[in-house]
């Protein structure tokens, strides 16, 4: 093994051992060249040497421990820095996760809204002719009548005698298309109130009026009315169509 | 720890045997016996002190090279790790990839 590979340990522990043996040995070789003579001239000159030598490299390596203590003092502080990098590379990936995961649930919902509004552009109806409809039905009192509206003004609330008839409704219920009360001509109730006694009675209007006008054959006429069909469902209707506070009126 | 740079220093000034040595060698010449085996059981004495020392000296384990290898290799992670750290801290999250 090469020194250089030897721990700064074992060498010393080696150089140290080395001293112990030679200092041994010069003093026994002193001790006995005192009361005999020495085995060989010149060899406790050459131990002597010999212990020098080794002393000095005992006191070089002592001092090349003493840098390598403070060498793994330095070592000590960086592998504390590496710990606390190590922790903050962990706090950090942990972040990311999260946020990744936030951020991939943010792209999810984003592409289905992106979805909805892609099928919503495919269908789409501009809201100019939204509005130009809604002109058209309130300017016609289709959905609310007039302020001064009364029974038989064409000014009509929906649905007329005549609609009814044609609508689902009266198919249903195998009425004629051409009612026997049906419109009076436009021209001649738009020019002012009609006389009670002309006066077209319709069967959703109120039923105490309506019967006591009309010729009792009428009565059995007009057999749109529901099973159900009861005082109650006549208010709402006339609520419903005679509603002053609606669109129609605002837009006139 | 803190008593481990104190004897260090203790060692590093007086860590030559060759005095005790001399001592020894000096009174088997000129004195009696007792003298001499009191020097002798000094060197001893100093010679199991630096054995223990030297056990308890830190970072002797390693040959100056690989210390050295070892130091060079934890600076080459902390640059690394604060590299790592500085690119995530300074990463624009917000940048769209352009296709």
């Amino acid at each position: 093994m090469a020194v250089s590979d030897r721990s700064t340990k074992e060498r010393l522990l080696s150089v140290l051992d080395d001293l112990e043996v030679l200092s041994r040995e010069l003093i026994e070789m002193l001790a006995l060249s005192r009361t005999q003579k020495l085995p060989q001239p010149g060899e406790d000159t050459q131990i002597l040497e010999l212990l020098v030598q080794r002393d000095g490299e005992f006191q070089e390596l002592m001092k090349v421990a003493v840098e390598q203590g403070k060498v793994h003092q330095e070592m000590q502080v960086l592998e504390k820095e590496v710990e606390k990098r190590d922790s903050d590379i962990q706090l950090l990936q942990k972040q990311l996760k999260e946020a990744e995961h936030i951020l991939a649930t943010a792209v999810y919902q984003a592409k289905e809204k992106l979805k909805s509004i892609e099928k919503a552009r495919k269908g789409s109806i501009s809201s100019e002719e939204i509005i130009k409809y809604a002109h058209r039905i309130s300017a016609s009192n289709a959905v609310c009548a007039p302020l001064n509206w009364v029974p038989g003004d064409p000014r009509r609330p929906y649905p007329t005698d005549l609609e009814m008839r044609g609508g689902m409704l009266g198919h249903m219920s195998n009425l004629p298309p051409n009612g026997v009360n049906g419109h009076l001509p436009g021209d001649a109730l738009a020019a002012g109130r009609l006389p009670d006694v002309l006066t077209p009675q319709y069967p959703w209007q109120s039923g105490d009026v309506s019967v006591g006008m009309l010729p009792p054959h009428h009565s059995n006429d007009f057999t749109l009315e529901p099973p159900g069909h009861n005082k109650e469902n006549e208010d709402d209707v006339e609520a419903m169509s005679t509603d002053s506070s609606s669109s129609s009126s605002d837009s006139d | 720890m803190a008593t481990v740079p104190a004897r260090q220093e203790t060692e590093d000034e007086d860590c030559s045997l060759l005095p005790l040595v001399h001592d020894i060698i000096k009174c088997s010449m000129d004195k009696d016996s007792q003298e001499v085996h009191q020097e002798l059981n000094k060197l001893k004495t100093k010679i199991q002190e630096a054995r223990e020392q030297i056990s308890a000296m830190p970072g002797i384990e390693l040959s100056p090279a690989e210390q050295q290898q070892q130091l060079q290799t934890l600076r080459e992670q902390v640059r690394t790790k604060n590299q790592l750290l500085q690119k995530y801290k300074g990463l624009c999250m917000f940048d769209i990839p352009k296709a």
